[in-house]
């Protein structure tokens, strides 16, 4: 069940980790930031090992990236660092299944003149299984340092992009001068997203996309049939190359999973007849109202990953004596939804399905909350941890040297100052890749550049947007200009009285804190409508919400172009 | 080419029969004025109950006489046997004769550009030509409420009879200012703000309406002082309602939304009349203890919530009625406003009672829109609007056989019955020959 | 943490319920009721017996021991009402993107959690048509569902028996969407009764060269290339192979009139028109070579192309010999066909039983399912609603509903509230108010009005 890796790629990966350290002495430091050694000895510590497996009074010995061992009478070598770990719990460092930390969309290709929205070029119709995420893939990004934060260590990452943005790979979050990376094309990631660009483009709807998979999968295999023919056989023509139905021949040998991004039960069963059709390994991500799948994920043999996002507590205040007997009714059936969204990671478990967690669409300060959540809703805190560990390496297939921690495998810890998932634990260094890293315990500060400063942010300049609406997504550019002690700008989108963009002026900019608002009037069908948009932002990152009088309102999100005239 | 025309004259005229000293075919039916008897009918009257093998005198737009064996020299006489005469029925909101077709921009003239546009008159708008209005009237609808929408303030409403060459002949003697209160309420499921969004939003649309009524208020108290005042018409139409000349029709939907109205109508003391209220059921007594009038509909629309009871639009009129809200029942339709007994009929199945949804599109709505000493009964001196059917003329077996409209005896045709005619047995048929 | 694992298993147990294998069927005897059989006249006092999800038997004093009796003297029976023009349960309804998209299916996209089908059940609609939109020549392949409202499972609510449906969709609307909005063909009638043939030519082409391939492989020591596969052009063949019905969005009486010549032209005769408002001009040409006409009770005047329609076009059509039914294309009209049928009793006084046909064994035909349902006779499954009142009186009123003998709608018993699903993060409902029930143009209606062009409309 594990993924097969190139052995290739792997070793020279592994290989190019542990020269790490000659290759370094040969250079000089002059700004003094090198560390002195890659060894450490943790000492006296208590180390849980794997999920109900610990030892008490234990010292860690790591070299090079690696777990040299670990005992209770372990002789510290003269080059380690010693740490003293007295009274701290030492933990296998975190898994994330899937996540997008540091990955960024791919520009989108120029259409040509002639485009015709019926039948486009895969790469403008998001179909670009041959992508390689490391390609859009910036392992300095700031999101890195706020996960590893909480532990994370190592993250399967995936692609941006429509419904088959490309191929996964798995990273560790170690230290700045390695490349970090454990796997290429670890998985064909797939999502029911489609790439419309405000008119609209085929596949837009999870029907098309269903349809347009099926397509690519049967000739994907025809294809194979083909490649095969022509290298058996003479008088057979040369096959056509087309690299997203090559991107798909590892899918089709079962070598690698297709790790499928779905958001209700509704969706997993969409996934799973896809599955059931044509028979490819899966991992379903962001799972949600599993109750009423289970038999079906059981049956299909899918793997799991489970979203560390929960919403809020709708109706926490709500007074119930106060409500009406119909309102009293609606809210307990609320309440009892939200209960059920916290008892998904339960209802795994006691199922018998083995999970991991996913990051995406989650916030890095939410996640001990939440699983403690999950936990006080009947996950068991074993179970809770295998999802962070084990359970992950197994699904990536780096259950070798991953997920424990054991004599020879990845040096990957958390270090906290009590047991994990109680409250007040706190995690003190996280070790990824046999790089350590402080986190002092309470304190914001850490030793990376970025994470949360009081700063407001910059929202002058360029920003491209895109926004999903219920015909598909669409998007344009947003510009802010500073203007006396507030902004103006303008922002583009795709004309409503025909084709090609129109702009109009961003009205009522308003920054307050994070939070950016503004309006802007569009005139369609001889009616002037006032759209406003509101929400929130993260360094480059714009994610709020478009609202349209009598069409609802639609999320919206930006990224800001890298300042080149820095305005 | 002359020749040709002449010859194709000839033609026409030698081989087609056709009336005499006429030059086209057929006959164009026009509405006709004049004395009518109905004789012989079964007389729902609604303020005066039934009158079993009653007659009907008409006479200069009027009924002159209701009751058992009248006799009335010179008057047309339209034998009812077997038949029912009711009063015409009164919608009490409809675009009808404000849009001819739906999704042609050209003709759509309910929706004026602007969020406060008080002073746009639907009067002046009414297509009096509209194919949609023979279409109606034969259903024995015979008055409606057109009315503006769009904006916070998209206009005033006017109730309009549907026989006449101008507006003003169709003009029925009612006008009101449409106010669409601000609504808190999620739009669908495609709304997709956030809870705290939504508040947000409501509280500015909120302060935003009370800010425009101050204006509106300040503007009628220095035109009361005779004081110095700019052109300003949409002030101008809303100190009418200040002044109590035209009443507000508020249209509000949403449970907490029609409480806030309630709570907002007494603060600012204005006349008016609730419309919409599609979930007044949920605060029914709160209405009635209000003393506001209730134009609803239609029934035959989808419950406001996912979780409402599935019946929750028909039994809404019925269960405001019970808690002592006056209401009236509307369409808020165009070309299909012919619908409204059906609306009513539901109504009635679903809680109300026939009694009651009768008066709802009668005596109700004439009294609401204060014109109950010409409309809404079947009683001496009224207008002569009314139908007369084989049944219940809620029920779709039920055949409406004539209408009046003040007095007119209304064509029982359209264009709907004339291409019936035409294609019933369409010749040629299959071939030709 | 007891309570945990009590509420978990509760939900587990849930979980279980609502994904059994077997779709449930029920027994029920319904006695004394006047039964409108539809096709074989009505019967005064009469019981029916329902075994196993079938009508087992008719008749007067009917016993059946352990069985559970309804007892329905003065209420009326009638068969399951069926909508041959529905989108009701699905998460998507256009695949506009494309003028042909036959490769796309609507059972891809059912929300078996849709509080619609329970509000069809309330309106006694058993059976729904769930189509494809209107946006493309060709449009997706159709589901027909069975309204067994509370499984999770869309396949649950899959009737499989029915025979497969495409939707096809002339005039306004296919040419307003790619013409016009993307400047692709087709823009006129001429370019979508082009484009339809275009496509069954391809379709030609393409079996041909699949022939060519199959038989290659049968043929030793060869080695042929497979061709491209191509599901839009596949189903395309199997309607020219007789094995799928269309059901055609239409309107004007032209557009009929060329696409009935473009299916005699490929030897089509599986074809249904959908809301064919000006049916009624070509009445005779649809009862010779279609399998009918489904149309709306007196829908007109949203848009240019229903402006010259008229409210007494089911009575012409059925007048003429035409299969005709009544369909709702809506969410709001589904909840009252029986209403809807009742319009044709006012505008051309039809008789009661051709008026209940509209909406029973009429659609049943056009559905291909008329030997299953539609009636009530023996041996057909037991899709079955109880009304008091004459289902075609203004004041009628459903009270259960049955789909294979099991109820799924009691107007004493159900609770208020029927949703299956709850979100968690909205605690302010969403409030529908009319104007939001009409789908045929769904992921459309944005797409193309993009911000919002008309408030009011219509888009059938």
């Amino acid at each position: 069940m594990n993924i097969r890796f190139n052995p290739k790629v792997f070793s020279s990966l592994l290989s190019l980790v542990l020269c790490f350290s000659i290759s370094a002495f040969a250079q000089s430091d002059p700004k003094g930031e090198r560390r002195v050694t890659g060894t450490y000895a943790l000492t006296n510590a208590t180390v849980i090992t794997s999920p109900g497996k610990s030892i008490s009074g234990a010292t860690i010995i790591i070299k090079n990236g690696l777990i040299e061992s670990i005992g209770n009478s372990i002789k510290i070598p003269v080059e380690a660092q010693i740490i003293d770990a007295d009274s701290l719990f030492i933990y296998p460092g975190f898994i994330d299944g899937a996540g997008n930390a540091g990955v960024s969309k791919p520009a989108d290709p120029e259409r040509p003149a002639n485009f015709d929205p019926s039948n486009p070029p895969d790469e403008i119709a998001g179909i670009t299984p041959w992508r390689n995420v490391l390609d859009h893939y910036d392992s300095k990004n700031n999101q890195i340092h706020d996960w590893r934060k909480v532990g994370f260590t190592i993250s399967q990452i995936i692609p941006e992009g429509g419904m088959l943005p490309g191929k996964t790979a798995i990273v560790t979050y170690g230290g700045k001068e390695s490349s970090n990376i454990l796997a290429q094309n670890s998985s064909l990631h797939a999502r029911f997203r489609s790439s419309g660009g405000g008119r609209g483009m085929y596949p837009g709807t999870q029907m098309g996309m269903m349809a347009k998979f099926r397509d690519l999968y049967k000739n994907a295999e025809l294809s194979i049939r083909h490649n095969t023919l022509f290298a058996s056989a003479s008088g057979v023509n040369r096959p056509e190359v087309n690299k997203t139905l090559e991107a798909f021949f590892p899918v089709l040998d079962k070598r690698i999973p297709i790790t499928f991004e779905v958001s209700n039960d509704l969706e997993i069963r969409r996934v799973l007849n896809l599955q059931k059709e044509n028979g490819f390994r899966l991992i379903l991500v962001n799972v949600s109202d599993v109750e009423h799948v289970i038999k079906e994920i059981k049956e299909a043999n899918a793997q799991v990953l489970l979203g560390l996002k929960l919403p809020n507590d709708k109706t926490a205040n709500t007074k119930m004596e106060d409500l009406s007997d119909d309102m009293k009714a609606r809210t307990q059936k609320i309440k009892e939804a939200y209960q059920k969204v916290l008892m998904q990671a339960s209802v795994l478990e006691s199922a018998d399905i083995p999970f991991g967690f996913t990051t995406i669409g989650s916030n890095p300060s939410d996640m001990n909350k939440n699983i403690r959540l999950m936990i006080e809703n009947g996950l068991s805190e074993e179970a809770a941890l295998a999802a962070l560990t084990t359970n992950t390496a197994s699904m990536l297939g780096i259950q070798r040297f991953a997920g424990t921690i054991e004599k020879g495998k990845l040096a990957n810890l958390v270090i906290m100052t009590g047991p994990i998932f109680s409250e007040e634990a706190v995690i003190k260094h996280v070790i990824a890749d046999g790089y350590i890293f402080d986190y002092e315990s309470k304190s914001k500060k850490d030793n990376g550049n970025g994470g949360d400063s009081g700063k407001a942010p910059n929202i002058v300049g360029v920003w491209e947007y895109t926004s999903d609406t219920p015909a598909g997504s669409s998007g344009g550019i947003m510009e802010i200009k500073k203007e006396g002690d507030g902004f103006k700008g303008v922002i583009s989108y795709d004309n409503p009285a025909g084709s090609g963009k129109a702009s109009s002026e961003m009205n009522n900019i308003t920054l307050s804190g994070s939070n950016l608002s503004f309006t802007f009037n569009v005139a369609a069908g001889g009616m002037a409508l006032e759209v406003s948009v509101n929400g929130d932002i993260n360094t480059d990152q714009f994610s709020g919400n478009m609202s349209l009088t009598e069409y609802g309102s639609f999320p919206l999100n930006a990224t800001k172009k890298p300042d080149q005239s820095n305005l | 080419m002359k020749n040709l025309k002449y010859i194709l004259y000839a033609f026409i005229f030698t081989v087609i029969p056709i009336t005499v000293n006429a030059q086209f075919d057929g006959e164009f039916v026009k509405p006709r004025t004049g004395k009518f008897l109905l004789q012989n009918g079964t007389i729902v009257t609604v303020t005066k109950g039934t009158i079993e093998n009653g007659s009907v005198l008409i006479e200069n737009g009027k009924i002159i006489g209701v009751g058992k064996n009248l006799v009335a020299a010179g008057a047309e006489v339209i034998d009812c046997t077997d038949q029912f005469i009711y009063p015409g029925l009164l919608d009490g909101g409809s675009r009808l004769g404000l849009v001819e077709v739906n999704s042609v921009a050209e003709t759509q003239d309910f929706a004026e550009i602007g969020q406060v546009t008080p002073n746009m008159r639907a009067l002046v708008a009414i297509n009096p030509s509209s194919v949609a209005i023979p279409v109606t009237r034969v259903s024995g609808v015979t008055t409606t409420l057109a009315t503006p929408s769009g904006g916070l303030f998209p206009g005033t409403a006017a109730l309009i009879n549907l026989n006449g060459y101008t507006p003003d002949q169709m003009y029925a003697g009612f006008e009101g200012v449409v106010l669409s209160f601000p609504s808190s309420a999620r739009r669908s499921t495609w709304d997709r703000r956030s809870d705290e969004d939504i508040k947000k939003e409501a509280e500015a649309a909120q302060k935003n309406l009370n800010e425009i009524w101050e204006r509106a208020e300040t503007y009628y108290k220095i035109q009361q002082a005779k004081g110095d005042l700019q052109y300003y018409p949409e002030m101008e139409q809303l100190a009418r309602v200040i002044g109590g000349e035209l009443p507000l029709l508020v249209e509000v939907n949403a449970a907490t939304d029609i409480l806030s109205a309630i709570e907002w109508i007494k603060s600012k003391n204005v006349k008016a009349i609730l419309t919409g209220v599609a979930e007044g059921w949920r605060v029914a007594d709160k209405i009635a203890e209000a003393n506001l009038a209730v134009i609803t509909g239609p029934m035959l629309s989808i419950p406001t919530r996912q979780s409402d009871r599935f019946d929750a639009s028909y039994t809404n009129p019925g269960k405001m009625a019970k808690a002592g809200v006056k209401v009236v029942i509307r369409s808020n339709d165009a070309e299909n406003t012919r619908n409204l007994p059906f609306n009513a009929g539901f109504a009635a199945a679903y809680g109300m009672g026939k009694e009651e949804a009768l008066k709802a599109v009668t005596i109700n709505a004439a009294e609401v829109f204060g014109i109950a000493d010409k409309m809404g009964s079947i009683e001496e001196g009224k207008d002569a609007t009314l139908l007369v059917s084989t049944g219940d003329p809620f029920e779709t077996r039920s055949q409406i056989k004539h209408v009046f409209i003040e007095g007119y005896r209304i064509p029982m045709s359209n264009r709907h019955i004339k291409l019936y005619q035409e294609y019933l047995e369409r010749s040629p048929g299959l071939e030709k020959n | 943490m007891k309570k945990m694992k009590y509420i978990l298993t509760g939900i587990l147990i849930l979980g279980c319920i609502i994904t059994q294998a077997q779709t449930p069927k029920g027994s029920v005897l319904i006695k004394n009721a006047t039964v409108l059989t539809v096709t074989k006249g009505t019967l005064e006092e009469t019981d029916v017996l329902v075994e196993n999800g079938i009508i087992k038997k008719i008749g007067k004093n009917l016993t059946a021991p352990n069985i559970e009796i309804i007892e329905a003297t003065g209420k009326y029976l009638m068969p399951g009402i069926i909508d041959a023009h529905s989108h009701v349960a699905l998460d998507a309804v256009n695949e506009a993107t494309a003028p042909i998209t036959s490769e796309v299916r609507m059972a891809d996209v059912v929300n078996p959690y849709d509080i619609g089908l329970y509000r069809a059940l309330a309106g006694g609609v058993t059976i729904s048509h769930a189509m494809h939109g209107s946006a493309n020549a060709i449009g997706g392949q159709n589901i027909t569902l069975k309204h067994r409202y509370g499984s999770g499972n869309p396949e649950d609510l899959y009737m499989k028996e029915a025979p497969r449906t495409i939707k096809f969709a002339l005039g306004e609307n296919p040419t307003r969407v790619h013409g016009r909005g993307n400047g692709i063909q087709p823009r006129t009638r001429m370019g979508v009764e082009a484009i339809i043939r275009n496509g069954f030519n391809e379709a030609i082409q393409y079996k041909k060269t699949w022939g060519a391939y199959e038989n290659a492989l049968k043929q030793k020591g060869a080695n042929p290339v497979p061709p491209k596969y191509d599901s839009r052009l596949q189903t395309l063949v199997d309607i020219l192979d007789g094995k799928i019905i269309i059901h055609c969005h239409s309107y004007r009486a032209d557009e009929i009139y060329a696409l009935i010549n473009t299916c005699r032209d490929f030897g089509i005769k599986n074809i249904v028109f959908s809301h064919v408002n000006e049916g009624f001009k070509v009445a005779p040409e649809l009862a010779e070579y279609t399998m009918g006409a489904s149309v709306f009770a007196d829908w007109w005047a949203y848009k240019f192309e229903v402006y010259y329609s008229t409210a007494f076009n089911a009575a012409i059509l059925m007048e003429n010999g035409v299969i005709t039914s009544i369909n709702s294309d809506s969410g709001e009209l589904i909840r009252h066909l029986y209403h809807e049928a009742g319009k044709a009793q006012r505008y051309g006084e039809l008789d009661d039983e051709q008026t209940l046909a509209l909406i029973t064994i009429n659609p049943a035909k056009q559905l291909g399912i008329a030997d299953k349902v539609g009636s009530i006779e023996e041996g057909k499954q037991a899709d079955l609603v109880i009304f008091e009142g004459h289902p075609l009186s203004v004041y009628a009123i459903p009270q259960m509903t049955f789909v294979d003998g099991v109820k799924y709608f009691d107007i004493d018993k159900d609770p208020d509230d029927m949703r299956l699903k709850v979100s968690a993060s909205e605690a302010i409902e969403p409030i529908f108010l009319k104007e939001h029930n009409h789908r045929c143009m769904q992921d459309v209606d944005f797409l193309f009005n993009n911000f919002g062009r008309s408030l009011f409309n219509h888009s059938h």
